[in-house]
């Protein structure tokens, strides 16, 4: 594929883009009756890893090791970031903060524009996907992610010393790849589950239901602090805990924030920077009188 | 494709290299002849494999005692991926990370795959055969004291096995050992509400204290608890949301999710419970509020370092949302008092009137010589003992990892070298192992059979451990077949109806289906049944908990000062996934950040900042930690989470052996307790040590998940938000 080709026929090798918000007449004429969505609530979410460990055995994660950890090269798709409280006070008498953060699969993905080879796309149930073979590693997505959750293959792991030494390979998933060297890859909202419920749907000739699929991290989360779903479907509980918490897809800034004194709680990291992510997070509680 | 000519046969055979048979053999097959025997015919294809469909087998989790229901999946003849059972009271469903890293116990590369003899300095791979033959010599005209098995807490059918067989030889040396386990909370638990593990039920508590009990993290049943936990925290439930406040010295995962952390002055959690019985005045009993009357609010901020206003507050809180739950966990218990500080603090939640409101009674259940042998760290005492005498001929040790897990100063190594044939069933060859005379390999928990009785279930259930997929090794086994093979040298006749474990378990279940709830069915059809679901309920009646308090032997020690030359204390912390160290050669939770300092493939020191700038500590300078029994090096880390008297060092680390992963990763905290017990139970204390801090000179970068600015979002407004209980309606949400 040359680059010529490429430019000329952006528009097919990039699926589909925002078109708009609901209401908008462009809405009802996205390509797909399916747009994945994820909710996160904070509040519930204790930090314990279990996201992330499931991650790792769903989506062959390979382990990297001490040293290439320490260059910033770890593989998780699902990680936990750990903040503090920035009040000065001695001790961190109200916990600390734990944020599974994972690819918010953009709807306007700053990743998906600065892809060479268009490698990087937007698929039409919403994802940004990641073509391994048409990536040629330049890593410029992973340059232009604001959230950092893009993850590139600096070596061959499958033959890379304790990665995976028999018969620890005997694990390995077989719905997805492994990913060789020169590769980047993040999370796909588990499109090797998702994939396998929309076939299953179409062979019962009916439409996906709320519950039909589960991401790895959502179904071990001991504390169902993760929800997922079809945002179009006005039955899934991701949709209607976006619609509860009034945030809109495709908002840089949402109305209830402009108007002060609203008590919900759900709220999009970066939102300002218009990438029109797919995760909504819902804020930790803390309590006010103790 | 027929139409085409293709050979249908052919291609079948082609369709069959599927499953174990391919992954072992590889690609190097250069002709289609080439390993034939290992094809797997898809004509008659077996059961539910289908090639390319994943199915769920049901079983049970043997990583830790919680024993959580699970479902594996399995394709083509190898398991995938382990996944909660959502029909499971315990799990509903879900799992934890060590839950999940199963799979790499399973499939782990440094599992030992042939019975090993050592004689002197070499050791040769045996057959079975000759592995039994030489246990029963060993055995042969030896009295039954001088036999002993250890072993982790047990339940189920191997338990029962285990017992018949010590039956068998006469010894009565059955220690079962857990290096970290709640023992002396059971202890005062059974003294205070008459039962060693109440029920808990925080999801309809309004206010729960826990006295550093870390139940998201590493207590008793984590995954259970975090479900409690998450019910507990929405707003719409008739109790409102509810308020979390942990107290404790070193900050635990569930630390980190309270609304209020209070650090404590280590050793002093009891002298804080009894501080609040004294100032909740009204609605305590005569006798309990003459017992607290010393204990006045000045007292115990000056003994307990927690300021007047938050007691005050904290009682306060109490009162005027009830009920409420108070829990004392492992950091309440490791002290020379730990069972006063628990006996303290169930007092404290007796005086609230949570019995039977927010705790109740397990249910009694029938079949006792089913129901857990729980663990604790005094077996190990006693079992040292009685090896330093030199009384001891055989030892079998089983799911326990003394020469790690025992402090230095019990000179257990040397204990254990004048028994003169040990003789470990293992998975690695960890540091027990390697000082084994006869090592036997064991199946994995994926390969196994068996059966469990966790010590904490909802409802009483039976679980059923069963195999996911055919052995890896040919020559792994077991514990139960190996437990039978044993007890068939001795009594051939009574077991030879069962040829293997598997037909000793199906008969067990079968022969009591009517009280399992099979009554009246076909045999195949009830086991068969019971193996889908994995479990099946036992019948038990309900129990009952005293909630009367009671006062009597109840003394707390004033706190000590700090000693001169060890001025700091050493509170070894149980990290979430390493545990006790058992699963430190499993790669996942090496590389899983430890969730509060983010450090991977490491130990690490922690220090409170203001302790670290007195001593000129920065992040990262190597440093000794010494206590009167020896000393270790690790990493300094700055952690905010830990009061400035004491410094913390996670459990599990620092393995001699065991593994590719495990070995010479991170250091051995236990090494370093002193030998300092709990007064009523001979628990080690393990929080009880003193240490002292000095640099190397040496620096390294620590290798974490956290960025250099370290848990700090640069003043972004909206990363990870925080927002209190005032601002935000939780009631109706979704």
């Amino acid at each position: 594929m040359s680059v010529s080709n490429l430019l000329e026929n952006w528009s097919k090798f990039r699926h589909t883009h925002p078109v708009g918000d609901k209401g908008h007449p462009d809405w009802e004429a996205y390509p797909s009756e399916i747009k994945w969505a994820m909710s996160i609530d904070l509040d519930a979410c204790t930090g314990c890893n279990a996201c992330s460990v499931a991650c790792y055995a769903e989506n062959n994660l390979p382990v990297v090791g001490k040293e290439k950890y320490s260059h910033g090269q770890a593989m998780h798709w699902m990680r936990i970031e750990r903040y503090w409280d920035e009040d000065k006070r001695e001790v961190p008498n109200q916990g600390a903060q734990f944020l599974p953060m994972l690819c918010q699969q953009c709807e306007a993905a700053p990743c998906e524009t600065v892809c060479p080879v268009g490698a990087t796309n937007h698929t039409e149930d919403g994802l940004n996907s990641q073509i391994y073979n048409r990536c040629i590693g330049s890593r410029y997505c992973s340059a232009n992610c604001p959230y950092k959750v893009r993850y590139f293959n600096w070596y061959d792991y499958p033959t890379t010393e304790n990665v995976w030494p028999a018969p620890m390979e005997q694990q390995l998933n077989p719905d997805l790849t492994v990913r060789g060297k020169g590769v980047m890859e993040k999370c796909t909202f588990c499109k090797q589950r998702t994939y396998t419920a929309r076939n299953n749907a179409k062979t019962e000739g009916r439409k996906i239901h709320d519950g039909d699929v589960q991401t790895a991290c959502q179904q071990a989360c001991p504390t169902n602090a993760i929800s997922f779903g079809n945002l179009f479907d006005p039955e899934s509980r991701v949709a209607k805990q976006w619609e509860q918490q009034q945030v809109e897809l495709i908002k840089e800034e949402q109305e209830k924030d402009v108007k002060p004194g609203n008590n919900l709680r759900g709220y999009r990291i970066f939102e300002e920077l218009r990438p029109y992510p797919s995760v909504m997070y819902l804020e930790r509680v803390r309590e006010s009188d103790v | 494709m027929i139409e085409n000519g293709f050979n249908r046969r052919d291609f079948l055979k082609v369709l069959g290299w599927g499953g174990t048979a391919v992954a072992l053999s590889g690609c190097g097959n250069t002709s289609i002849e080439n390993g034939k025997e290992t094809v797997v015919s898809y004509v008659e294809p077996t059961d539910y494999q289908i090639p390319s469909i994943g199915v769920y087998y049901n079983s049970t989790c043997a990583q830790c005692d919680a024993g959580c229901n699970i479902e594996g999946r399995v394709r083509e003849g190898r398991v995938l991926k382990l996944e909660g059972n959502p029909a499971s009271s315990i799990n509903r469903g879900k799992m934890c990370g060590l839950g999940q890293a199963g799979v790499q116990a399973h499939y782990n590369p440094d599992r030992v795959t042939e019975p090993l003899l050592r004689a002197g300095t070499t050791t040769e791979n045996i057959t079975w055969e000759k592995a039994l033959a030489t246990i029963n010599d060993k055995l042969n005209g030896l009295k039954g004291e001088e036999i002993a098995f250890l072993t982790g807490g047990v339940s189920g059918h191997v338990k029962v096995l285990l017992k018949n067989y010590l039956d068998v030889l006469g010894s009565k040396n059955h220690y079962a050992y857990e290096a970290v386990s709640p023992a002396v909370v059971r202890a005062s638990n059974k003294k205070a509400y008459g039962v060693e593990m109440p029920r808990l039920h925080l999801d309809k508590a309004k206010v729960i204290v826990s006295f550093g009990a870390d139940f998201l993290g590493a207590w008793v049943s984590p995954v259970h608890f975090s479900q409690q936990y998450a019910q507990f925290r929405k707003g719409n439930r008739p109790e409102g949301r509810g308020v979390l406040v942990q107290i404790e010295s070193k900050m635990t995962l569930t630390g980190a999710n309270a609304d209020r952390w209070i650090p404590i002055r280590p050793g002093t959690e009891g002298i804080l419970a009894m501080g609040i019985i004294n100032a909740l005045g009204v609605g305590v009993p005569a006798d309990v509020a003459a017992a607290a009357r010393d204990y006045t609010t000045d007292r115990v901020s000056k003994d307990t370092g927690v300021s007047a206003e938050q007691i005050l507050g904290l009682t306060e809180l109490l009162k005027a949302r009830s009920p409420s739950l108070v829990l004392a966990g492992s950091a309440a218990e490791g002290y020379s008092h730990g069972s006063q500080n628990a006996a303290a603090i169930a007092l404290l939640n007796q005086v609230l009137g949570n019995v039977g409101k927010t705790m109740d009674a397990p249910a009694n259940v029938q079949f006792a010589q089913l129901t857990p042998t729980t663990g604790n760290s005094l077996a190990l005492n006693d079992l040292n003992d009685v090896m330093a005498m030199g009384k001891l001929k055989v030892l079998f040790s089983y799911g326990v990892n003394p020469v790690y897990t025992a402090p230095d100063c019990l000179k257990l190594k040397d204990n254990l070298n004048k028994v003169p044939f040990k003789v470990a069933l293992a998975h690695y060859l960890d540091e027990t192992a390697m000082e084994a005379d006869l090592v036997l390999p064991l199946d994995s928990a994926l390969e196994d059979w068996g059966s469990s009785v966790p010590e904490y279930m909802p409802e009483p259930q039976l679980s059923i451990q069963q195999p996911l997929m055919e052995n890896l090794y040919p020559n792994t086994r077991g514990v139960g077949d190996i437990l039978l093979a044993l007890l068939k040298q001795r009594h051939a006749d009574q077991y030879k109806a069962y040829e293997d474990f598997y037909s000793y378990l199906r008969g067990a279940f079968v022969q009591n289906k009517a009280a399992l709830g099979g009554a009246g069915a076909d045999d195949d059809a009830f086991w068969n049944e019971t193996l889908g679901k994995a479990m099946v309920k036992l019948p038990g009646t309900a129990g009952s908990l005293s909630g009367k308090p009671t006062v009597a032997g109840l003394s707390l020690p004033a706190t000590k000062a700090s000693e001169g030359a060890y001025p700091l204390r050493l509170i070894p912390s149980v990290s979430p996934s390493q545990r006790d160290g058992r699963h430190a050669n499993l790669s996942w939770l090496q590389e899983s950040p430890d969730p509060l300092t983010t450090v991977v493939w490491d130990s690490w020191v922690e220090i409170h900042p203001k302790t670290a700038a007195k001593l000129g500590i920065v992040e990262g300078d190597i440093v000794e930690v010494t206590s009167l029994s020896g000393s270790i090096k690790s990493q300094a880390y700055l952690f905010p989470g830990i009061h400035p008297d004491a410094v913390s060092m996670p459990l599990g680390y620092g393995h001699e052996a065991m593994g590719r992963y495990a070995k010479g990763t991170g250091a051995n905290v236990f090494k370093i307790l002193d030998p300092l017990f709990d007064k009523e139970t001979g628990e080690l204390a393990i929080n009880e040590t003193n240490v002292r801090i000095s640099k190397t000179g040496k620096r390294v970068v620590i290798v974490k998940e956290e960025g250099p600015n370290g848990g700090s979002q640069l003043g972004r407004p909206k990363i990870a938000v925080k927002v209190s209980s005032d601002k935000v309606d939780l009631s109706k949400e979704v």
